[in-house]
C-alpha cells in the first residue's frame, strides 16, 4: 500500500505542479496578449472605415502611394473595413466573458464542483448496488433452469413479452444520456440534480457493461476448485426462486447480500473480491458519462458545461483549475479503491 | 465456427440486417440531402472506429513489450517513469483527452497544417487511441504476466526459446489472440461512443477551431444538428401524443435514424463482445 | 445398491471427450484405479457422483439424461452419505473463510473440528500447532500443499466417522479419493492409507482411490496382506481416442517387474570434469539449504554429475528440491551459490544473457513437473519443435522420429502431428515435455517428477528412454517422490539428500 501511495504521491504532485506552472504562465502572457490585441487595432485607429467618408479618403490615399492596382487597392480597404467590424465585434460580444480567477469565479467554481462530487458519490453507490443485483440475478437466471420446460401457448406468450420487456429496457440502458435527455426534454424538466442521477444511472451503458463484468467474474469463480469441494460438503446448490433451498428473489434485492448455506455465497464473496478492483474503471468511465452528459445537455451551474463554456471563451486559467479539480477526484477514487482492496486483502491475510 | 447459434455471430448478423433495413426505408422515405449526410456520418463515424482499433492495438502492443524489456533488462527508473507516464494518461477522464485533442486537430485544419481528408481520419484516430490504447495494454500485460507466473514461460526459456518468441507468438498471438480480439470488440464500442459523445459536444458549439466545417460529418454531430434535435424531441411527445408514433418514421426520419443507430450499433457491439467470451470462455 | 457398471458418454458441444462402457466399481471394496493423466478417471468418477455441470457438458449415464441421473435416489444417496476429495488442494480451499470454518461448514457442521482423524494425519504435530493451521486462510504457500491435503483428506475422514457412526445400514456410501498422496510424502501416505483401511475393517465402505502412485501397491501388500481380498486393482486405457475400457491391473506384475529393476552398470570413474558440481550450502527466500550424501542428511556434500550419470535427489515433499532444479538452471538466484556446469562458472550473479545465450537449450535443459503448465497447450505438437536452439530446423520425420521414442509409430501421422497440445491426454503431454527437452541432447538433463501422469506402460518406455540417453553420454539429475521405482533404478552413491 506504502508504494502505490508514493506513486499517487508523485503524480498528484507532478500534475499539480504542471498545471500551476502553466497556470502562472497563463497569468503572466494575459497582458501581453491584450497588448498586443490593442495595438492591431490601433494601427489603423487613426481611420473609422465604417465612415463612407473617412473610408473613400482612405481609398484615395492608397490609390495615390500604390497607383496601377485599382482593384487590388478596394479590396484592400474592404478587407481592412471587414477586419475592423469583426474585432469590434468580437470585442463586444467576448468582453463581458473573459474573466480571469476572481474571487467570485473560485466561489461559483467550488459550487459547482461540490455538486458534482455529490452526484458523482451518488451515482457511484448506486451503480455499486445496481453492478451487483443484476449481475447476480443473471447468473441465478441462468444457473436456475426455471424457464426451462413446457411450452403451453400463454407461457410462451409470456416468455416473449419477457423477452421483449428485457430488450427494450436493455436499449434504454444502453442509449447515451443526451439521446434519453432531449427525448424527455418536452415532458420533463431535464436540468434537476435528481434527474441527472438518474440519467447517469441509467445511460451511457455504465450498469450493463458493469454487471455484465461482474457476470463473468460470478461465472469464473462458479468454475472454481472450492465450489466443488462446497458441494461435496452438501451445501445448498439449487438456484432456483421457487424453492426454499434456492435462491430468494429478496436476498438477491437486499443491500448487503447474503445466502448463508449456499454455495452462492462463497462465489459471490469472492467475485465481489475481484469487482473492488474493477471500481477505478468503472469511476472513470462515470466521470466521462458525467461530463459528456452535462456538456451535451448545456447544463447551466454544473461544472462540466461551465468547463465547456470556460474552453469556448479561452478562459484558459479556469478551464486548468477545473482540470486540475476533476484530475484530484479521479485521484482520490483511484486511492480509496486501492485502500479498499489493500482493507479486503488484509483481512485475509495470515 | 460461424453459426448462428452463436451469440456473437447472430448479433452481428443481426445488426447487418436491421441496419439495411433501415438504409433501405431511408432511401424510400427520407430527403435525399438528409440521406446523403446521414451516409456520409455512418460511415466516417465506422471508419474512425477501425482505425481507432488499428492504432490502440499498435500502440497497447508498443506500450506493453516496451514496460517488459525494461522490466527484463532490469531499467527501472525507464521501467518507472514509462509507467508513470501512463499512469498520468489513465488519471486524465478519456472525454476531456479527446476533447482536447479534437480542439488541437481543429486548429491544425483552419491552420491549413492538415489537408487531406484521410489525414483527418488518421489524427482524429489517433486522438482517440491514445486515450484508449492502455486497455489494449492493460489486457495484454495481464496475459503476459498470467504465463510467466506458470512454469510456461520458465519451460521454454530453459528450453533455448527466445525471449519475444515466448512473448510475441506464444503468449500474445497463440494464448491471447481471442482475448486481444475481444477486447478490440469494445474498445469499438468505446471508439463508438466517445466519438459520438465528443462530436454531440463540439457540434453544440465548443470552439470556432474546432466545428462542424472543419471536422468530417459524423452520427454525433449529426445528432446535434437542430433538425435531428426535434426529432429527438417529438420521440419524447410520443409518450404523451401515442397517435403520433407513426409520424415518427417519416416526419423525423433523419433525427430517429441517427439515434437508433447510434444506441442500436452499441448494444449489437456489446452483445457481440459478450457472445463472444460466451462462446471462448473467456 | 451401487449398480454393478456404468455406461457413461461425456460429450462438450460436438466433442466427444470420454465414453466408457463398462465403467465398473467393486462394491464395497477399496478400489484403486491407475491410468494415465487425462485419461477420464476424474471426470467418470464425477459423472457417478452427481458433480459435474450439466451447462457445460452434455453427460448421459445408463442412457438417461445427466439431469435425472443427478436426480435419482442413488445418486443422492452417494452424495449425502459419501465425499470426494479433489485433486489439487489448493484450488480446492475457499480463500475467504478460515481452514476451520471449511472443515466444518454444511454436511461436516455435526462434527468436532479438531477430532481423531485430523490429530492422526497431524501426527508430527501437537494440538496447538493443529489449531495454528486451522486459523489460517489458505494462502499459495501457507498452509503447505501437504498441510491443505491433509485436511481435504480429514474431512472425508469425518464424512467416514458418521458413516461409521451411523446405526442406518446404509450401503450406498461411496468415498472418491483423486489423487489423495500428490501432495504428500512417502510418510503421511502410508499414514493416511493406514487410516483409510483401518476404518474400512470397521465397517465396509466403498472407496474410489485413483493414483499414479504405483508404490501404494507395494505397501498394500506388505503391511495390509490381511485386506487384499477387499481390495481391486483397476486401471483405465484408452481403446481408441475417445473410448476407454476398465480393466483388471495385475499387481503381482508390477512387483515382478520392480523386483527385477536394477541400477545401470557405470563404467571405471571416469577422469573427465564433471558436467556438474554445485557446492553443498545456499540459502534463499529466507531459508538455508543443504545437499549431503547420506540419508541422515549429517554430511554435506557437493552435488557432482559425471558424464552418462543419472543421480536421484530426495527430500520430502515441499522442501526444496524444484528450488534447487531452478537454482542450477539459473531461474532462481540463491545467495552465495556457485556451481560449473559443462565447463561454465555460474554464481548468484551471473547475468541472465550468459544463461540465455550459452546455457539453456546449449548445455543443460530441464523437465518440469506439470506438463500442463509447462508446454504451450494453444500451439499444434509440430510448433512445440519449434524455436528451439537446434542445428538444423525439424522436418515432419525428424518430429515423427523424436516422438516415436515415446508415441506408437502407428499413430504418429501428419495429422497428429497437426493436433493441438490442449487435445492430447496427460499422459500424452508428459511424453511430450520430456520430448521437447530430450531433442535437444544437452549436456546436462533436468527431471521433476518424469512419471506424473503416466501409466505402467508409459512408465517402463520412459525408464528405458532414460537409461538410453544416459548410455549415450547424458547427465541426468533427477527429482521425484516414484522413491521405490528409483531407489531400485539408481546406486546408493548417486542418490542425494536435500535438508
Amino acid at each position: 500500500m506504502k508504494s502505490k501511495l508514493l506513486v499517487h504521491g508523485a503524480s498528484i504532485l507532478f500534475v499539480s505542479l504542471t498545471l500551476l506552472i502553466a497556470l502562472a504562465w497563463i497569468g503572466s502572457r494575459s497582458g501581453v496578449t491584450e497588448a498586443s490585441v490593442r495595438s492591431t487595432l490601433a494601427a489603423a485607429s487613426f481611420a473609422d472605415l465604417s465612415n463612407p467618408f473617412q473610408k473613400a479618403l482612405f481609398s484615395d490615399a492608397m490609390n495615390i502611394f500604390y497607383p496601377g492596382q485599382f482593384d487590388k487597392n478596394k479590396a484592400e480597404v474592404s478587407h481592412l473595413a471587414d477586419a475592423q467590424e469583426k474585432a469590434l465585434r468580437d470585442k463586444l460580444e467576448n468582453s463581458s466573458e473573459k474573466e480571469g480567477l476572481t474571487l467570485g469565479a473560485w466561489t461559483r467554481i467550488l459550487g459547482m464542483y461540490i455538486k458534482f462530487i455529490i452526484v458523482y458519490v451518488l451515482v457511484m453507490l448506486l451503480t455499486y448496488y445496481g453492478v451487483q443485483t443484476l449481475g447476480a440475478w443473471r447468473f441465478c437466471r441462468k444457473k436456475s433452469h426455471d424457464e426451462q420446460g413446457a411450452g403451453s401457448f400463454p407461457t410462451m406468450v409470456l416468455k416473449s413479452l419477457k423477452k421483449a420487456a428485457l430488450f427494450i429496457a436493455t436499449f434504454i440502458l444502453f442509449c447515451p444520456a443526451y439521446v434519453i435527455a432531449y427525448s424527455l426534454r418536452t415532458e420533463l424538466n431535464t436540468d434537476t440534480v435528481f434527474f441527472m442521477i438518474v440519467l447517469c444511472v441509467i445511460s451511457n451503458g455504465l450498469l450493463m457493461v458493469y454487471s455484465n463484468k461482474f457476470f463473468a467474474f460470478l461465472t469464473a469463480e462458479s468454475r472454481k476448485g472450492y465450489v466443488e469441494t462446497a458441494l461435496a460438503k452438501n451445501l445448498k446448490s439449487s438456484y432456483s426462486q421457487r424453492t426454499p433451498d434456492g435462491i430468494s428473489y429478496r436476498a438477491l434485492i437486499a443491500p448487503i447480500k447474503r445466502f448463508n448455506g449456499h454455495v452462492f455465497d462463497a462465489i459471490f464473496r469472492n467475485a465481489r473480491g475481484q469487482y473492488l478492483s474493477t471500481i477505478k474503471e468503472q469511476a472513470s468511465f462515470l466521470i466521462s458519462g458525467m461530463i459528456i452528459t452535462e456538456m451535451a445537455l448545456n447544463l447551466h451551474g454544473y461544472l462540466s458545461y461551465e468547463l465547456f463554456r470556460q474552453m469556448l471563451y479561452g478562459n484558459a486559467a479556469i478551464v486548468i483549475v477545473m482540470i486540475l479539480g476533476i484530475y484530484y477526484l479521479v485521484k482520490a477514487t483511484e486511492i480509496f479503491t486501492d485502500f479498499l482492496v489493500y482493507r479486503e486483502e488484509r483481512k485475509y491475510e495470515n | 465456427m460461424l453459426s448462428l447459434r452463436n451469440k456473437d455471430v447472430r448479433w452481428a448478423f443481426i445488426w447487418l440486417v436491421t441496419t439495411a433495413i433501415i438504409a433501405v426505408w431511408d432511401i424510400l422515405f427520407l430527403n435525399k440531402p438528409a440521406l446523403k449526410l446521414v451516409v456520409a456520418g455512418f460511415f466516417n463515424t465506422f471508419i474512425i472506429a477501425f482505425l481507432v482499433i488499428f492504432v490502440t492495438l499498435l500502440m497497447g502492443w508498443m506500450a506493453t513489450l516496451g514496460l517488459h524489456y525494461l522490466q527484463e533488462g532490469k531499467h527501472k527508473t525507464g521501467y518507472l517513469l514509462l509507467n508513470f507516464f501512463f499512469n498520468l494518461i489513465r488519471s486524465v477522464p478519456q472525454v476531456i483527452g479527446i476533447l482536447l485533442g479534437y480542439v488541437a486537430v481543429g486548429m491544425c485544419i483552419q491552420q491549413g497544417l492538415v489537408h487531406s481528408g484521410f489525414a483527418i481520419f488518421a489524427l482524429l484516430s489517433f486522438c482517440m487511441g491514445l486515450f484508449i490504447f492502455l486497455e489494449m495494454a492493460d489486457c495484454m500485460w495481464e496475459r503476459i504476466d498470467h504465463y510467466q507466473k506458470l512454469d510456461f514461460y520458465n519451460a521454454m526459456r530453459v528450453c533455448g526459446v527466445s525471449q519475444s518468441r515466448i512473448i510475441n507468438f506464444n503468449i500474445l498471438w497463440k494464448n491471447s489472440r481471442i482475448h486481444i480480439f475481444n477486447k478490440l470488440i469494445s474498445v469499438m464500442g468505446i471508439a463508438v461512443f466517445l466519438q459520438c459523445s465528443v462530436d454531440f459536444i463540439i457540434s453544440v458549439g465548443l470552439s470556432t477551431q474546432a466545428n462542424q466545417v472543419t471536422l468530417p460529418t459524423t452520427l454525433g454531430n449529426l445528432l446535434a444538428n437542430l433538425d435531428s434535435k426535434q426529432d429527438i424531441l417529438a420521440v419524447g411527445n410520443t409518450l404523451t401524443h401515442p397517435l403520433y408514433f407513426p409520424h415518427l418514421f417519416f416526419e423525423h426520419l433523419q433525427g430517429l435514424t441517427v439515434a437508433f443507430l447510434i444506441v442500436f450499433s452499441l448494444l449489437c457491439i456489446h452483445n457481440i463482445a459478450n457472445g463472444y467470451a460466451e462462446r471462448h470462455r473467456l | 445398491m451401487i449398480p454393478e457398471r456404468y455406461c457413461i458418454t461425456i460429450k462438450s458441444g460436438n466433442r466427444s471427450i470420454v465414453k466408457c462402457d463398462d465403467f465398473g466399481v467393486g462394491w464395497e471394496k477399496i478400489n484403486f484405479l491407475f491410468g494415465e493423466s487425462g485419461i477420464g478417471k476424474s471426470l467418470l468418477c464425477k459423472a457417478v457422483y452427481g458433480l459435474l455441470d450439466r451447462d457445460e457438458l452434455d453427460i448421459a449415464v445408463n442412457g438417461e439424461t445427466y439431469e435425472k441421473h443427478c436426480s435419482d435416489t442413488l445418486t443422492n444417496d452417494i452424495k449425502r452419505s459419501g465425499f470426494f476429495v479433489f485433486q489439487e488442494p489448493s484450488s480446492h480451499f475457499n480463500p475467504l473463510l478460515r481452514i476451520r470454518e471449511q472443515l466444518s461448514e454444511g454436511s461436516l457442521s455435526r462434527r468436532q473440528v479438531l477430532d481423531d482423524s485430523v490429530r492422526r494425519l497431524f501426527e508430527n504435530s501437537d494440538d496447538k500447532a493443529i489449531q495454528k493451521i486451522l486459523d489460517l486462510y489458505p494462502k499459495p504457500f501457507r498452509p503447505s500443499g501437504g498441510e491443505k491435503q491433509r485436511m481435504l483428506l480429514a474431512m472425508a475422514f469425518k464424512k467416514i466417522d458418521s458413516f461409521l457412526e451411523s446405526k442406518k445400514e446404509d450401503r450406498n456410501a461411496v468415498f472418491v479419493f483423486d489423487e489423495p498422496t500428490g501432495s504428500l510424502d512417502n510418510n503421511y501416505r502410508n499414514l493416511f492409507l493406514s487410516l483409510l483401511l483401518e476404518k474400512y475393517a470397521q465397517k465396509p465402505f466403498t472407496a474410489l482411490f485413483i493414483t499414479h502412485d504405483y508404490s501404494i501397491i507395494s505397501r498394500i501388500h506388505t503391511h495390509h496382506k490381511n485386506l487384499l481380498s477387499h481390495v481391486c486393482f483397476k486401471e483405465l486405457s484408452r481403446k481408441t481416442d475417445t473410448l476407454v475400457e476398465l480393466h483388471d491391473f495385475s499387481s503381482v506384475e508390477y512387483l515382478k517387474w520392480l523386483d527385477a529393476s536394477r541400477p545401470p552398470r557405470y563404467e571405471q570413474p571416469s577422469r573427465q570434469k564433471p558436467v556438474l558440481s554445485a557446492q553443498a550450502n545456499f540459502s534463499i527466500f529466507g531459508r538455508s539449504y543443504t545437499i549431503c550424501k547420506d540419508e541422515a542428511r549429517t554430511i554435506p556434500a557437493r552435488l557432482t554429475i559425471g558424464k552418462g550419470e543419472m543421480v536421484y535427489i530426495k527430500a520430502a515433499s515441499g522442501v526444496g528440491k524444484t528450488t534447487l532444479a531452478k537454482i542450477i538452471m539459473g531461474l532462481y538466484r540463491a545467495q552465495r551459490f556457485s556451481m560449473t556446469l559443462s565447463g561454465i562458472d555460474a554464481t548468484h550473479e551471473t547475468p541472465n544473457s550468459v544463461w540465455a545465450k550459452r546455457i539453456w537449450g546449449k548445455k543443460a535443459g530441464m523437465v518440469f513437473q506439470h506438463a500442463d503448465e509447462a508446454l504451450d497447450l494453444a500451439i499444434t505438437i509440430r510448433e512445440t519443435f519449434q524455436g528451439l536452439p537446434l542445428a538444423h530446423k525439424l522436418n515432419s520425420d525428424d518430429i515423427k522420429n523424436a516422438l516415436a521414442q515415446l508415441f506408437d509409430r502407428e499413430s504418429l501421422t501428419d495429422a497428429f502431428l497437426k493436433r493441438k497440445v490442449a487435445y492430447l491426454s496427460g499422459g500424452q503431454k508428459q511424453r511430450l515435455n520430456l520430448l521437447r527437452t530430450l531433442i535437444l541432447n544437452t549436456d546436462l538433463i533436468i527431471l521433476d517428477e518424469p512419471l506424473n501422469g503416466l501409466d505402467f506402460l508409459g512408465v517402463k518406455r520412459v525408464l528405458g528412454m532414460l537409461e538410453e540417453k544416459r548410455r549415450a553420454g547424458s547427465s541426468i539429475l533427477l527429482i521425484s517422490h516414484n522413491e521405490e521405482i528409483f531407489d531400485s533404478l539408481i546406486d546408493r552413491e548417486r542418490i542425494y539428500y536435500l535438508a
